[in-house]
């Protein structure tokens, strides 16, 4: 693993917004590299900051947003420096691309779907006319559209929410960029179409060799997809690793809570988990680990001092005080224990 | 999009029937003076009732209506009795409306051109200078009632510019200061209504993935979001259009233009109640007439609303 | 973070801070709680406007004014007609000077009294008129968007009447009931109510559609609470934007309507009477004052109007919120 090249490595990135003549502080100095030709999947709750995360790699922050420090190195280029259109046309679509959550009002309604891909075709591939339009075609038939020579004139009105996503897919493949980011790709959709796309996006990421990042809060796609994952709380990266390694043996206790609450995990019969209270209030500043008031079994440090990533393997870390030699030894859950037992009887 | 239109025409139709009988049953409130002109106190009771009876004024309301539908299929609009005596009110407005069109299409012109780029400048420029110029004009213009600028602008304008005063056919100068008074208040809206559009356009998603795309704002501006902003303002243009043709009542009365805005103004001061019927009449159809162009025109433009199956984007 | 940084930190940190800290339920929730009160925001933001505030002290204090200024000392009265002591003519066409603060009109009456009174008629005209919207609108407005059987009936209605243009409607009762004060204000009501009615409404059809109104009353949230927590903020909101508006409207139809030559009649002063009569000497350089004055007057008030009532509105929108 260690092996593959970083293609994007972000650094202690601090992101603020203002809101209603306050400054509200979406990224508390996350950390991230991305390995070429990885599947790295962003997962939290709403408002963890996993969008905002990812905007920044595009320049796609809101007017009232900036990036206060830290930085996002790519094609060793720090991207958080960028300030002109200029800058950032260079990086959309040609080395990074999107596909956004609504495919609903993803896409423009009053021009048929034909064009929206040909305009991306047209930008990145170099090609004009007719000869685009047998691009446009063939990607639509990647992305699983039948009767494409159809459906180039139609309008997005006239397409069901899958087909609509898969449109937008087309449209990203068709930028031909090396990392493509999946903001929540199928949360609009019906579950049975969920495993369809997530099946086209797989073959996509080999057919292309593109390099993914799924933004999701839910686990069961990231189970599906996803060769590491990155747990993000309160604007920060909280837990990072393999797909095994922070299933089975997850260390931050918002890791526990959250496997914790997933309905699979729970014994018939006996009340679901649910964590207690809410996410904080980003408007204030956060002392120490965003997540103690939440956790039962807090240390006072953790009200103090923001814990730093702790080593449990070359691929895994986490920001948690517990992980400190001087740290009392700390139980997770039942249900987080019986993970690990799985996992051990398949694996050994 | 065939089978839309005739739906539309024939609720329009329809609407226009009800209006055209309400407005006609109302007329016939009209103060009885209006039909006699100067004679009227010459005239015995016994005499005025025989001219309103022979004018068919007496008849039983249906009776009215029907001939009055009779009449309208023919072409005929009443005849004038005090402006123009024993003229039919057809042949009046013949000679009146050229002009009143020929005003209304230059202030429309003008005003669409310069709503719409103003528009456009104040969605770029949000909150900065030319926003805040043009919210200022937009308010002034919506605040102050147009007679009031109209006035001011004869008078001032007319001296800085030395521009006549006076309509008058045979100079060219003399068009310039009325049509563009008359441009002033749809400038105004066009504006309002084009920088709003504009401004929710560009909150939307997909102008997100354009970006995204790698295109860059300023074609976004023009490929997406200005023909998407322009569509629902065009369910407004042919009824601006229409109104503005039927003559601004006072834009024509300042300069003495001899169109139909003064018309009505003359018919009123007259008491010419069969010019004044018939006026009202013609003014209060164009609403539904311009109503439904614009429905057509909004679906020429939005591929949404030709389906009858799908729900209109109104 | 370097190594040495965090060698620096462990080294700081003390044995004791990693014991258990005490868990507090309260701490978990108290993170999410905002302490929002809808009037107070809409106060607040409407306050950050300070054209719209400076407007808002401008108009009480031209309402005031308005309403005391007969009563202050050496005001003339409208309608007299001055004699000069000398000529024994009148006192036609004065410019200002002290005694005249306005000057005079044609046939010798005060301009600033008249001014005044004009006032005061067409602010009479737009608050009857608006109150009288704001009553017939709502009730009207109210039922067409309960009472599902009449709806498909008003809204036919509705079309037919939103259809012919006001200005004809007005000169045509106008012209049927011949011009009065009580004609005018008539013939205004008559047309003023339908877009308050028709705003109603739709509120109405949205409230009951909403979802989370029927959140609300699947929470068993009483009606009444419903309709002042939920309905009555944008009914209110809405009521003052129309009615401020109202006045620069009424103001304007005046106008159009002394224009056309359906105005008030001469006796009694008003906005749309001074400026038509401002208007027939205004070629005459020395004399367009008549027309100057009024004409400042009636801009004040109604961009006043107009300006606060958009500020109202604006701030009254939770978006605007802080």
């Amino acid at each position: 693993m260690t092996d593959r090249k970083v293609i994007l490595s972000v650094k202690d990135l601090v992101v603020k917004f203002k809101l209603r003549g306050k400054v509200l502080t979406a990224i508390r100095e996350a950390s991230l590299d991305l390995y070429e030709g990885e599947s790295l999947a962003i997962v939290g709750e709403s408002g963890s900051g996993k969008t905002v995360l990812t905007k920044t790699f595009m320049g796609l922050l809101d007017a009232n947003g900036w990036i206060d420090s830290g930085s996002i190195i790519y094609n060793n280029q720090d991207l958080a420096k960028f300030r002109t259109e200029d800058d950032w046309v260079k990086i959309r679509g040609k080395h990074i691309a999107m596909v956004f959550q609504d495919p609903m009002t993803s896409l423009n309604p009053l021009k048929t779907i034909g064009k929206q891909v040909q305009e991306a075709v047209e930008l990145h591939q170099g090609l004009k006319k007719d000869k685009a339009k047998n691009a446009v075609l063939e990607i639509l038939n990647d992305v699983g559209i039948s009767d494409p020579e159809k459906r180039y004139n139609q309008y997005p009105h006239e397409f069901s929410g899958g087909m609509r996503q898969r449109v937008v897919i087309a449209i990203a493949i068709a930028c031909r960029p090396k990392i493509l980011i999946c903001d929540e790709p199928t949360t609009a959709l019906d579950v049975t179409i969920q495993a369809q796309i997530l099946g086209l996006l797989k073959a996509l990421k080999k057919k292309y060799n593109l390099t993914t990042i799924y933004i999701t809060h839910d686990l069961g796609v990231v189970a599906n997809v996803a060769d590491r994952i990155a747990v993000m709380y309160a604007g920060d990266i909280i837990e990072i690793g393999t797909s095994e390694e922070v299933f089975y043996n997850p260390q931050h206790p918002y890791t526990w809570a959250l496997l914790s609450s997933l309905p699979q995990l729970g014994v018939k019969g006996e009340p679901l988990h649910s964590i207690k209270g809410t996410p904080p209030n980003l408007f204030l500043e956060i002392k120490g680990d965003a997540f103690a008031p939440r956790n039962p079994k807090a240390l006072k440090i953790d009200f103090i001092e923001k814990p730093p990533y702790f080593t449990v393997s070359p691929t895994h870390k986490a920001k948690t005080w517990l992980l400190d030699p001087r740290a009392p030894k700390v139980e997770p859950p039942e249900s987080i224990k019986k993970l690990r037992q799985q996992w051990r009887v398949e694996n050994v | 999009m065939v089978k839309y239109t005739i739906k539309r025409l024939l609720q329009s139709i329809i609407t226009l029937f009800i209006i055209i009988t309400v407005v006609f049953l109302l007329m016939r409130l009209m103060p009885e003076e209006g039909y006699f002109g100067s004679g009227y106190e010459k005239l015995d009771e016994a005499q005025r009732e025989a001219i309103l009876t022979s004018m068919g004024l007496r008849d039983p309301i249906h009776i009215q209506l029907w001939n009055f539908y009779k009449g309208l299929l023919k072409g005929d609009l009443g005849t004038s009795i005090i402006y123009r005596p024993k003229v039919p009110v057809a042949e009046i407005l013949k000679s009146k409306i050229p002009y009143s069109v020929s005003f209304g299409l230059a202030a429309m012109g003008i005003s669409l051109f310069a709503g719409v780029s103003l528009g456009i400048v104040m969605a770029r420029s949000k909150s900065k200078f030319w926003d805040k110029l043009g919210t200022g004009y937009i308010v002034f213009i919506n605040a102050v009632p147009a007679a009031v600028y109209y006035l001011f602008l004869q008078l001032y304008i007319t001296d800085i510019f030395k521009l006549p005063i006076l309509f008058n056919p045979d100079k060219p100068s003399s068009w310039i200061l009325p049509a563009i008074s008359m441009s002033l208040g749809g400038t105004a809206s066009y504006a309002m209504w084009m920088r709003r559009y504009m401004v929710d356009e560009l909150n939307k998603d997909y102008v997100r993935l354009a970006r995204a795309k790698g295109l860059r704002d300023k074609k976004i501006m023009v490929r997406h979001v200005f023909r998407n902003a322009f569509v629902p303002m065009a369910q407004y243009l042919p009824t601006s259009l229409l109104f503005t043709i039927s003559g601004s009542i006072y834009i024509e009365s300042l300069y003495s233009i001899p169109g139909m805005g003064g018309l009505l103004v003359d018919a009123i001061q007259r008491q010419d109640n069969p010019l004044v019927q018939a006026l009202v009449l013609i003014y209060s159809s164009i609403g539904i007439i311009g109503l439904f162009l614009g429905d057509i025109l909004m679906a020429v433009f939005d591929p949404r609303i030709n389906l009858q199956k799908k729900e209109g984007a109104r | 973070m370097s190594n040495k940084k965090f060698d620096k930190v462990a080294d700081s940190i003390n044995e004791s801070l990693f014991e258990f800290a005490e868990y507090d339920d309260e701490a978990a929730k108290r993170a999410g709680y905002s302490n929002y009160s809808y009037w107070r925001s809409t106060w607040k933001v409407f306050m950050q406007n300070k054209v719209a505030v400076f407007l808002l002290g401008l108009i009480v204090v031209l309402l005031t004014f308005t309403l005391i200024q007969p009563y202050l000392p050496n005001q003339k009265e409208p309608t007299k007609i001055y004699i000069d002591e000398n000529t024994k003519m009148q006192l036609r066409n004065h410019p200002p000077d002290s005694e005249f603060w306005f000057g005079t009109n044609s046939i010798g009456q005060d301009l600033w009294a008249r001014i005044w009174s004009g006032t005061r008629t067409s602010l009479l005209i737009g608050i009857v008129v608006s109150l009288w919207e704001a009553l017939v609108g709502i009730i009207v407005g109210a039922l067409w968007g309960y009472v599902r059987a009449l709806d498909r009936l008003i809204t036919e209605i509705y079309n037919v009447i939103n259809n012919i243009p006001t200005t004809i409607i007005l000169i045509l009762l106008t012209y049927i009931m011949r011009p009065s004060l009580i004609t005018m204000i008539f013939a205004m009501c008559m047309t003023g109510w339908l877009g308050m009615a028709r705003f109603v409404r739709n509120l109405i059809v949205i409230i009951r559609d909403r979802e989370y109104n029927l959140a609300s009353r699947c929470l068993g949230t009483p009606t009444r609470r419903i309709i002042t927590r939920n309905l009555l903020p944008y009914l209110v909101s809405v009521i003052m934007l129309r009615m401020a508006l109202a006045i620069p409207a009424a103001i304007g139809y005046e106008v159009f309507l002394t224009y056309i030559g359906l105005g008030l009649p001469v006796s009694i002063p008003s906005l749309g009477n001074l400026i038509n009569e401002g208007r027939a000497l205004m070629m005459v350089p020395s004399l367009r004052y008549q027309l100057i004055f009024p004409a400042i007057v009636l801009s004040i008030i109604t961009i006043s109007f107009y300006v606060m009532g958009n500020a109202f509105a604006d701030a009254a929108d939770p978006r605007n919120h802080v």
